[in-house]
């Protein structure tokens, strides 16, 4: 009895030692179970029709808060021109950035139950972001989409989405270095603002 | 997969060529262009090389600034590339306007008529149809790649459902034998033994492209049966055209949504073409 007990210890000394992020297929299941859940709601029968799309449209919101870490996405998305913004623009920045994100995709999603999507691999990019691949079966095509994931303080995070090899954060990027080779940070910002539809004043 | 279905193939898809909201960037239009000179210069060292690239190993010349905040890894530094070399804007641009009209005037409204009349199972015969067609190009092409096993399943593919799948309407081979499509083209080729894109350059109704992928177009379009019978200008066009109707009517949206997402719709959809074709050509080792 008291062997056992201590052999419990032990294991479980062990695996404190070892946090959870670093086994593997930890980001993987990550993804996996948010995707799940996202794919749930909207094919969620009593979430069908316009009534039911702002109960809807709030719980994807949710899980978009937990899968994704817009900060560290908005962060990649600028590159070097993220240094060059003062604090408080980083925060406009990621705020506006997030809603952009969010409105652009809202719609597009919701239009999307059919499709049956399978989990390839995870592929180890450095010590801590690790990419999984995945592929949705379209009736015509296989499209393949990879969640480029780091890893915080024991949670894995989304920070970019890699569609048939075009990455997200590198698109954005390509086009916030063109404005801002021509504008400063706050006249992007302004833009933003624009494109979100909330013309605050900063 | 939050916006997946829109990019399903930003090379390939026809007419891809978005336009700039003239009234959201007033001032980046002009400015733009004069950018263009210099910014061509910066990228003339990445000019030969967004093809052959394979990983994630270009280095960014600029250097990091110190401080917490930054974790942006070599990884990320790589991400930066590749810029593109853009030397003929004035004209791509004109293009990607002309080409975006040509998607919501044209493409799209004959699409959604063709939508309407003909059902799924029929466009999914049609798109078996055309596919098939396309398999002794991806069967050289494969083979020019030195990729036999993806060769030797396109030659089956060919073979079993232009006689089992009747003539290529259905996708026998996948549905029976559980052999895939293994894509590739010309232009494909052409990267794998190491020529690069060169610059980017939009054609009328074709959409994004590059000296490489033009030439890739007219090696393909040898490769392609069709090609060789002996019909009138106008037929072929109608042939060409049913092809694109039926492979745009599964798509219909994810254009809109791409041009929806980008700020500046231009340069994202440039982005994406050379992120799209970057990654076909170095996906070859599978």
């Amino acid at each position: 009895m008291v062997m056992k007990k201590r052999l419990a210890g032990f294991v479980l000394i062990l695996l404190l030692m070892f946090p959870l992020s670093v086994y593997s297929g930890v980001p993987l299941e990550t993804v996996k179970g948010q995707i799940t859940r996202v794919l749930d709601i909207l094919r969620d029968p009593a979430l069908r029709g316009e009534a039911q799309r702002k109960i809807k449209d709030e719980k994807l919101s949710a899980i978009s808060e937990e899968m994704f870490d817009f900060t560290e996405l908005s962060k990649r998305s600028l590159g070097q021109s993220w240094n060059k913004m003062t604090p408080e623009q980083q925060k406009e920045f990621v705020k506006l950035y997030k809603s952009l994100l969010k409105k652009v995709y809202a719609d597009k999603i919701t239009s999307y139950t059919e499709e049956k999507i399978i989990f390839k691999r995870e592929n180890t990019l450095s010590e801590k972001t690790v990419e999984i691949e995945t592929a949705i079966l379209t009736k015509t095509s296989e499209v393949d989409i990879n969640y480029r994931v780091i890893e915080k303080g024991g949670y894995w995070k989304v920070y970019d989405v890699v569609i048939e090899g075009v990455s997200l954060i590198s698109n954005y990027r390509a086009q916030f270095r063109e404005i801002l080779a021509n504008q400063t940070p706050e006249a992007l910002l302004e833009t933003l603002r624009k494109r979100v539809g909330k013309g605050q004043p900063s | 997969m939050l916006f997946a279905l829109f990019l399903l193939n930003p090379s390939r898809a026809f007419a891809i060529a978005p336009s700039m909201e003239p009234h959201a960037l007033p001032a980046q239009e002009e400015e733009g262009t004069l950018t263009t000179a210099s910014d061509s210069l910066r990228n003339e060292e990445s000019l030969f090389v967004i093809a052959e690239q394979r990983g994630p190993d270009r280095e960014e010349p600029v250097k990091e600034r110190s401080g917490e905040e930054n974790d942006l890894t070599e990884e990320s530094a790589a991400e930066e590339a590749p810029r593109i070399a853009d030397p003929l804007r004035p004209w791509n641009k004109t293009m990607y306007h002309f080409n975006d009209k040509f998607y919501f005037w044209v493409l799209k409204p004959v699409t959604q008529v063709y939508k309407y009349v003909a059902l799924e199972p029929l466009r999914i015969m049609c798109n078996n149809f055309f596919d098939n067609l396309r398999a002794p190009g991806r069967f050289v092409n494969n083979l020019l790649q030195w990729k036999t096993k993806a060769a030797g399943n396109e030659f089956v593919r060919f073979a079993f459902n232009s006689t089992a799948g009747l003539g290529g309407l259905a996708d026998a081979a996948k549905e029976l034998l559980h052999i895939q499509k293994s894509p590739a083209d010309f232009g494909q080729t052409l990267g794998r033994y190491g020529i690069g894109q060169g610059f980017y350059l939009v054609w009328p109704i074709l959409g994004p492209s590059s000296p490489r992928d033009t030439v890739g177009m007219v090696g393909d379009y040898f490769l392609y049966p069709l090609s060789y019978i002996d019909i009138s200008f106008v037929y072929s066009a109608g042939i060409y055209g049913l092809e694109t109707v039926n492979k745009t009517s599964f798509r219909i949206g994810d254009y809109e949504a791409l041009k929806e997402a980008a700020i500046d719709p231009y340069v994202s959809l440039r982005n994406a073409y050379f992120q799209n074709r970057k990654k076909e050509v170095g996906n070859n080792n599978k």
